[in-house]
């Protein structure tokens, strides 16, 4: 438990308090129930599934404000730092943000883009069908041949990229998940790694 | 099983387990086991989540020296189970109709 209470470090004091309890209760009615304290404790689950699945559990926006914010009030030259370096510091934080997002944008355009290909190819596989049958109504079988071709092509490039643009958006989505765990982890149990 | 199926199935299964009487952590679990799988960590959400949203109350009996919580249904947490019988006999048809070709085929 103490080694719990130290990966679960930064997180509310309350949080931490109540989940301890509430796993301290199961070990007890466990031992109660006939088990030995090892056995107890090994049914809770390993500790690195107990903690990822805690970090995850929490918004990030919580964790932030209970690790970045100071535990006491600010004194009085450090608000008068904050003030005088306001300059600096906004500016920084607002670009590192705006740069932040705009990447997170830039890479679901990307994905966008992939389903727009999709919609072509697919918008060209289907227009190919009357081009083809024009054609052979001009009585040229080789333009037929040609677009029906191009049509086939183009309604498997569809599928590719429609594949494509479906696997690009999970794994944006898990990327995105991934990355914020990790946040979270770089800020939760900071005294464990000290 | 799929996970958001699953995740609706633990919070009823969690409702049911104190429908009759009031429990306690370990006997949830120890009472749902033989039809899902559930961590302590899961339940601890689940009874957070339903406590939350008013299905559930807790309080506290002490017990062999120590305090031990205890959970008991709401009316909203009745009314959930309900909600949850209701929407199961439309899924069992649902699969009656799924399944009759192969029932057919036998």
């Amino acid at each position: 438990m103490s080694i719990l209470r130290r990966r679960l470090f930064g997180l509310p004091p309350m949080e931490i308090e109540e989940r301890l309890a509430f796993y301290n209760e199961m070990i007890d009615d466990r031992m109660e129930d006939g088990m030995s304290e090892e056995e107890a404790v090994e049914a809770i689950g390993p500790i690195d599934d107990i903690v990822s699945q805690i970090i995850s559990e929490i918004p990030l926006s919580r964790i932030v404000k209970d690790t970045a914010m100071p535990k006491r009030g600010l004194r009085g030259w450090e608000i008068a730092l904050l003030i005088l370096c306001a300059p600096i510091w906004i500016p920084l934080l607002i670009a590192s943000f705006v740069v932040l997002l705009s990447l997170y944008l830039v890479v679901w355009v990307l994905v966008g883009v992939l389903f727009i290909v999709t919609v072509s190819l697919g918008v060209s596989a289907i227009a190919a069908i009357p081009a083809a049958f024009m054609w052979l109504k001009s009585g040229n079988f080789a333009g037929s041949l040609f677009f029906i071709g191009s049509g086939l092509i183009c309604a498997g490039l569809a599928i590719l990229f429609f594949k494509l643009a479906v696997l690009a958006a999970k794994g944006v989505i898990k990327g995105t998940d991934k990355f914020l765990t990790s946040i979270k982890s770089s800020l939760i149990g900071k005294e464990c790694a000290a | 099983m799929d996970i958001q199926l699953k995740r609706g199935l633990l919070d009823v299964c969690v409702l049911a387990s104190i429908q009759s009487e009031d429990s306690y952590g370990y006997k949830i679990i120890r009472d749902i086991r033989p039809y899902l799988e559930m961590s302590e960590s899961t339940l601890y959400t689940i009874l957070k989540r339903l406590e939350t949203g008013g299905m559930l109350t807790v309080f506290s009996i002490e017990h062999e020296g120590r305090l031990r919580k205890y959970y008991h249904i709401t009316d909203r947490g009745i009314d959930r189970i309900k909600e949850f019988k209701n929407d199961w006999q439309e899924m069992i048809s649902i699969y009656r109709f799924i399944t009759r070709e192969d029932n057919d085929h036998e």
